[in-house]
């Protein structure tokens, strides 16, 4: 930030959105609930979009199984309004618990465990108004879950960073709670987890999640009351372990988004993806202080010095795989990005037509641009 | 690329001058056959270099008119890439050519117990490129999610020619999400050349059922219960009497001739689940109604009961000449009232509509039924459009799996603001500067639906009071 005071703006709706957008010259950050520090860091701004008044649930359609909500809001608020009609956005990130918004979940491209099943917001996004840096005011996708009309430009807002556009609105698709949720735990090396992955995906029983953190691969089964229990015994039949209660996610939750009172954590975080079957010699190779490993979705968060991070992207980045700086020490100065993707060019074209003075965001994909 | 792999004889290129809407005809100039991912790139910086329009062809199978051939310009047929490159049981995913069809995917996938999930109907022969190309979803989306979450990467010919990979091998994202706004895009910001896509391990078990109802209001009415008890079915279908005198006329699956209205509902998934779930929606079905409660005992049982219902599009054909399908959708909630508006609006257009749709998503595909040679084909084209539109009023959507493509594009200012619409042809002049990449489907221009601009409608803004139009 630079010495003088940035101005800070905190609309409340699509108008004053608007309204602040075009009231801020210079370059703007955008910021929610400020669970993550996530991508490059920020360069100085003249002005800081504020997007936690945005708040609030606009529509819930339980038939339609759609809601819609102000981008600001803290998504475990929007599960709390759905919950008495056994709904849920079906997103485990880390950082709910500690009050991460849904524009801020959208503009990581955040996903928990369940993202084996589910996916993660981008493949339950729906739709979005959005506030480009000119003030323009664009609608894409709508409030039905099969829509093919036009371009899908929810998807560009996903890993955006704050960089492209101001989220207002957004539509979401629900998902049932199920009746039961079951965890089965077994203790097993992170370099024989990958065995038991192959054998219970191959089995019939369609865990949601899948997780080695701590010593101990966890698998998540949903269903029903009745239906549970047979299938959480014939998942230890098939790996030994035992059934846990589900807050052995938590800690799970504490290795990857941090503590829950949001204090810092020692060492750098970086959010990896790679092909499942070679996560478990990545792993190895890096100087892991901590570890989860998604064996199912090859997703991986793994903490280790600042003075590292910087080797780490180029070993992932060797193994085909993608690293990003999810958390990043006040004494880290190390890219939050590995090489750049052949697909730059495009993302450059993208930024400078939707963002042409490249106001929003300076610096969250530094180097890249 | 070699004569053997062009067309230009002009009675050979009229073999491509249309897709599956065979309403919309143009002879393409010339047809490139290429046999590799470089022949591709390479046809495309010719095209580039001399500001020659092309557009990307798979089966040709869509029903949007997608891939219908740009005057003067190149037809790019991806048929000769059909090679499946990879299939990886372990990390469960497969690499394949943009030719390849989407059925021969969960072929080359079956030996592992795996298969490819989206299916839409011409799953046989429409090829995973055009696919991607349209986003095409299929009975089993309602569970599994469209092709735009089963694509885990695709390399890609921009309309440069150079050659740019979107995503990777997890989905994992470095950026906004440019896989994302590909799927989709139906042909107009580039054409895909490799495609990775998720598979899914085969359910322990599936059960369907047939039930027949007194209305369709009725079947409506089942379909949100078991919405309701946190049930998602693999499939709810629903056809309407002129739909299954249709498909029994064809394939003779068993439906019942001269119920209004019959449900199609799959279950699948761990047997316990499975089997517990089904027993539910057996009890809801005949707390509503039910007339006809049918069982499909075994897979073979099973596989007429899908073949009535993929049957019904084709089968129209045997009582009615001519036909338009729609593609529309509407929030699931308002299904029963758009029915009712559009058998008001077939009645008073003196036009059949026959009704086969997904009902568990809403997306409805009304058959608008007519015969040219009695002079019934402008009265039909209106009311089809408007029904399109129709389901924009109820809160839904222009297409649901099909595409905007040539067919809809005068549309889409009834479902997008002037503004909305300008942000998308800045997205696609970010991927196509020149505009060369199947032109004059998707958006709007004034050449096509003339200088109007839409029904007014107000901004939100406008409605706000924030800003006004002097």
């Amino acid at each position: 930030m630079t010495g003088t005071a940035v101005s800070t703006l905190r609309p409340t709706d699509l108008a004053s959105a608007r309204d602040a957008m075009l009231a801020v010259p210079g370059r703007v950050a955008i910021t929610g609930a400020g669970t993550a520090d996530w991508a490059g860091r920020l360069e100085p701004v003249d002005a800081v979009l504020d997007t936690t008044a945005l708040s609030g649930v606009l529509t819930h359609n339980p038939g339609d199984m759609t809601a819609s909500v102000l981008a600001g809001t803290p998504l475990r608020e929007l599960a709390e309004e759905l919950a008495p009609h056994g709904q849920r956005v079906a997103l485990d990130a880390a950082r709910v618990a500690r009050g991460a918004t849904v524009g801020g979940l959208i503009a990581t491209a955040d996903s928990g465990p369940s993202a084996l099943a589910y996916g993660s917001l981008r493949d339950l996004v729906i739709g979005a108004t959005v506030v480009l840096a000119d003030g323009t005011v664009a609608h894409s996708g709508g409030h039905v879950i099969k829509n093919v009309a036009g371009y899908d430009l929810t998807k560009l807002l996903q890993g955006s960073h704050g960089t492209l556009a101001l989220m207002v609105e957004i539509v979401l698709r629900l998902h049932p709670i199920p009746e039961r949720v079951a965890t089965v735990a077994v203790q097993c090396a992170l370099a024989d987890a990958s065995t038991h992955v192959q054998r219970l995906l191959m089995s019939p029983l369609e865990p949601v999640a899948l997780e080695w953190a701590d010593g101990r691969l966890l698998a998540r089964l949903e269903g029903t009351a009745e239906a549970i229990d047979a299938r959480a015994a014939r998942l230890v039949e098939l790996l030994g372990g035992t059934r846990m209660d589900d807050e052995v996610w938590q800690r799970h939750a504490e290795l990857v988004g941090g503590r829950p009172d949001g204090a810092p954590t020692k060492g750098a975080r970086l959010r990896i993806g790679c092909l499942p079957s070679r996560l478990p010699g990545l792993l190895a190779e890096l100087p892991a202080t901590a570890v989860t490993a998604g064996f199912g979705t090859g997703i991986a968060t793994v903490t280790m010095p600042s003075d590292a991070v910087d080797a780490a992207h180029k070993i992932v980045y060797a193994a085909g795989g993608t690293s990003v700086l999810r958390d990043r020490p006040r004494d880290c100065d190390a890219p939050a990005w590995g090489p750049a993707p052949s697909a730059l060019p495009v993302l450059r074209a993208v930024k400078s037509t939707l963002d042409p003075d490249g106001r929003l965001g300076p610096g969250r994909f530094a180097p890249w641009m | 690329m070699g004569a053997e792999n062009v067309v230009s004889d002009p009675a050979r290129c009229r073999a491509y001058e249309c897709d599956g809407l065979t309403g919309y005809r143009v002879v393409p100039e010339l047809v490139l056959l290429p046999q590799t991912a470089e022949q591709v790139a390479s046809a495309v910086r010719v095209c580039a270099a001399r500001g020659v329009p092309f557009v990307a062809r798979g089966a040709g199978t869509g029903l949007s008119g997608g891939a219908v051939p740009v005057a003067e310009g190149v037809v790019i047929s991806l048929q000769r890439l059909r090679r499946v490159l990879e299939v990886d049981p372990v990390n469960r995913r497969a690499v394949v050519e943009p030719g390849v069809t989407n059925l021969d995917i969960t072929k080359a996938a079956a030996p592992f117990g795996l298969y490819y999930a989206p299916d839409p109907s011409s799953q046989q022969v429409c090829t995973i490129g055009g696919n991607v190309a349209e986003n095409s979803g299929g009975a089993h989306c309602l569970k599994y999610g469209f092709t735009t979450n089963h694509v885990l990467a695709l390399e890609v010919v921009l309309a440069d020619g150079s050659v740019v990979t979107l995503g990777g091998d997890t989905g994992e994202q470095t950026g906004p999400d440019l896989r994302g706004v590909f799927v989709g895009s139906e042909g107009t910001v580039g054409i895909a050349t490799r495609i990775t896509v998720k598979l899914l391990r085969t359910p322990e078990t599936v059960r369907t059922l047939l039930a027949d109802f007194p209305s369709v209001a009725g079947a409506g009415e089942v379909v949100s219960e078991i919405v309701a008890a946190g049930i998602v079915p693999a499939a709810v279908e629903m056809m309407d009497a002129l739909a299954i005198e249709a498909a029994e006329a064809a394939v003779h699956a068993g439906y019942t001739i001269g119920t209004p209205a019959a449900l199609v509902v799959e279950l699948d998934g761990p047997v316990e689940e499975c089997d517990g779930q089904f027993e539910q929606v057996k009890a809801i079905c005949e707390a509503h109604g039910c007339t006809r409660l049918h069982i499909a005992g075994d897979a073979e049982e099973r596989a007429a009961v899908w073949r009535g219902r993929k049957a019904a599009f084709a089968a129209v054909g045997r009582i009615s000449p001519d036909y338009f399908v729609q593609d529309g959708v509407v929030p699931r909630t308002r299904l029963a009232e758009a029915l009712d508006r559009i058998a008001a609006m077939g009645a008073e257009a003196g036009i059949r509509v026959a009704n086969v749709f997904h009902a568990g998503d809403g997306n409805l595909h009304p058959l608008v039924l007519f015969d040219a040679d009695k002079g019934e084909h402008d009265r039909a084209e209106k009311l089809s459009g408007e029904i399109a539109e129709l389901c924009v009023e109820l809160g839904g959507s222009l297409s649901g799996e099909h595409g905007i493509g040539t067919d809809k594009v005068c549309s889409m200012p009834k479902q997008f603001t002037p503004e909305d619409l300008a942000v998308m042809g800045r997205v696609r002049g970010a991927f196509d500067p020149s505009g060369l990449c199947n032109p004059g489907k998707l958006l709007p221009t004034p050449r096509m639906c003339g200088e109007r601009p839409g029904e007014y409608r107000p901004h939100p803004l406008e409605a706000a009071g924030v800003i006004e139009r002097l």
